[in-house]
């Protein structure tokens, strides 16, 4: 039997709360084991346990109760022998440094001072090396934090909301290097409430709320799950829709309404893919992975207007997860 | 003790312009202020000159003000995230009180040196073995304001904190009996505030515990602190810096 990676075994976490007399569970009753090479996604709302079940694995907390196994080993020693690194959350470079004084300051401490190039390149940081910490931006500032966690050659990286407060674009870049880590066999396991990262990045997703594991399974399930789109659409007929009917030149009366709504619908039931279709008075709602299509035949066809499509909120998602575990 | 982290972290703090000429050169000014008023340096005050005098207490106030500004920085650092990313390396918390000290200590060496470097291009005199004792006790007493720098930091958790402490310093440096000579009730008052322990023990070689009083009319009527006051004021004042800093510590991990 090969050593999983990170053991967690009925891991609690209780805090005082700030008010005083009150115990806040942080985290309630987490049981998971990752093998080496996995990359686990532990998706979850702000304040889920997701940070404070990380901290226990890189030993910055101790549980409550329950027993966290890194590498076979306790998560201070496998911290410090340099075999777990992390990229924390938002904050947490000193000002006054430079991107590179940072990155041999951290590899005096590891004592790696010939790997400060090729982290700097391997991350991209080249360009902007003699920059003040300060003056980088928060995705510029999240790669110099990953250059730090390369340093000791880990193989479990951590990453604790790593683009949380990027822009789209920066997001992107981030996973893009994080990419090339990935492929060279490293265990890695991420925090993130969002669920396109968890979608594109890890095979395996475990979904954390109210310091519990709602599901824990390969992200292909979540995203057939989850994948739906919804489209809606004013159907012409209604005085909303008037405007757009006129354009068509279907010329669909008032009277004619209702015979034409069935009409619609049962077009749209038609396209692959769809799998529920209704109507909220003028509306109609269409849900399924076919969100192109049914846009297409809305628009064209069925001179419909005032066109939405909608992506799976989180909370829709875990909705879908929770009801899919329960129906195990 | 980390020799790169010692390095790269004295080169920022010495970089950081506007904290530098406040810790490194208001001092000087000051003393330069202060201690050209004292005539022609021939006023001879116990084992020295009135120049050595007020350098003395500009070096005091110069070096307090280094230990407490890194102490209290470091602080700070740590309680937003510093700590944190330190705690994925190998260095231990010893390891960086260690290292801290030392850059601390190394600072308040550059600003008390600084001040002696003006004094004596500009007529301070006294015995060599004077100026070596005065110079060691002023940089190594420093050290007593970077356990005060640390309980500020951790009672306040902002950047502010540093600002607060090193204001905070000044009147203390007025009741340490650093900028005007106290008597009377005030004297009496500053006698327990933690400025004043590490200004007479600093001045011992010159002074040997003589306090300058404007008031009478003959250095032979001058109040004296004896040693052992002083060194019990050092020694209660690092107990209530560091006992603060320690709770406040405990404090904010069992709240975490």
């Amino acid at each position: 039997m090969n050593t999983p990676a990170i053991k967690l075994t009925d891991l609690h976490k209780e805090f005082a709360s700030r008010s005083g007399s009150g115990v806040v569970k942080a985290v309630d009753g987490i049981d998971v084991t990752i093998n080496a090479g996995e990359i686990v996604a532990f998706l979850g709302p702000n304040g889920a346990g997701k940070t404070t079940t990380l901290d226990m694995v890189l030993g910055f907390t101790e549980p409550t109760q329950g027993t966290v196994e890194v590498l076979g080993t306790s998560p201070r020693k496998a911290v410090s022998h340099g075999h777990v690194s992390a990229v924390l959350q938002t904050g947490g470079l000193l000002h006054g440094l430079t991107v590179e004084e940072t990155v041999k300051l951290i590899a005096g401490l590891h004592k790696v001072p010939e790997r400060v190039n090729d982290v700097i390149e391997r991350t991209g940081l080249t360009e902007i090396k003699d920059r003040k910490t300060q003056l980088c931006s928060g995705g510029e500032q999240q790669r110099l934090k990953f250059a730090l966690a390369l340093l000791p050659q880990p193989e479990i990286l951590v990453l604790d909301e790593p683009t949380a407060g990027m822009d789209a674009g920066a997001r992107r870049e981030f996973w893009g290097t994080m990419r090339q880590e990935a492929s060279q066999g490293k265990t890695i396991i991420f925090a993130t409430h969002y669920l396109e990262e968890a979608q594109e990045f890890a095979p395996r997703t475990v979904l954390v709320d109210g310091g519990k594991i709602r599901a824990d399974r390969p992200t292909d399930e979540l995203r057939t799950l989850v994948g739906d789109r919804v489209v809606s659409a004013t159907l012409p007929g209604s005085g909303a829709g008037a405007d757009g009917a006129d354009v068509d030149g279907a010329g669909v009366d008032g009277a004619d309404a209702g015979s034409s709504y069935t009409e619609a619908t049962s077009r749209i039931a038609a396209v692959d893919g769809v799998r529920e279709v209704r109507m909220e008075g003028d509306r109609v709602i269409v849900e399924g992975s076919a969100s192109d299509a049914v846009a297409r035949l809305l628009l064209t066809d069925l001179g419909a207007s005032e066109l939405e499509v909608s992506s799976p909120s989180l909370e829709s998602a875990f909705f879908a997860l929770t009801q899919g575990q329960e129906a195990h | 003790m980390n020799f790169t982290y010692f390095r790269i972290d004295l080169l920022r703090q010495l970089r950081d312009i506007g904290n530098t000429a406040i810790i490194i050169g208001l001092p000087v000014i000051m003393y330069l202020v202060f201690g050209s008023t004292g005539g022609s340096g021939d006023q001879v005050v116990g084992s020295a000159n009135e120049q050595f005098y007020v350098m003395v207490s500009m070096a005091v106030y110069g070096a307090a003000m280094a230990t407490t500004s890194i102490a209290g920085i470091a602080a700070i650092e740590r309680i937003q995230g510093w700590g944190r990313q330190l705690a994925l390396t190998p260095m231990t918390s010893t390891g960086f009180v260690v290292t801290k000290v030392t850059v601390a200590l190394t600072y308040s060496f550059f600003a008390a040196g600084a001040v002696f470097i003006a004094g004596a291009l500009t007529g301070a005199e006294g015995s060599a073995s004077v100026w070596i004792r005065s110079f060691l006790l002023v940089w190594l007493t420093s050290g007593l304001f970077a356990l005060f720098g640390l309980a500020i930091a951790q009672l306040f958790k902002s950047e502010s904190a540093v600002s607060i402490a090193t204001a905070g310093l000044v009147l203390l440096s007025f009741l340490g009996n650093l900028f005007v000579p106290l008597s009377g009730t005030m004297l009496n008052v500053a006698r327990f505030t933690p400025m004043y322990g590490i200004s007479g023990l600093a001045r011992w070689p010159q002074m040997h515990g003589a306090i300058i009083d404007n008031t009478v009319a003959s250095m032979a009527e001058w109040p004296h602190d004896s040693l052992w006051a002083l060194i019990l004021n050092v020694l209660v004042w690092a107990l209530i810096f560091g006992g603060i800093a320690t709770l406040a510590v405990t404090r904010s991990r069992k709240r975490q």
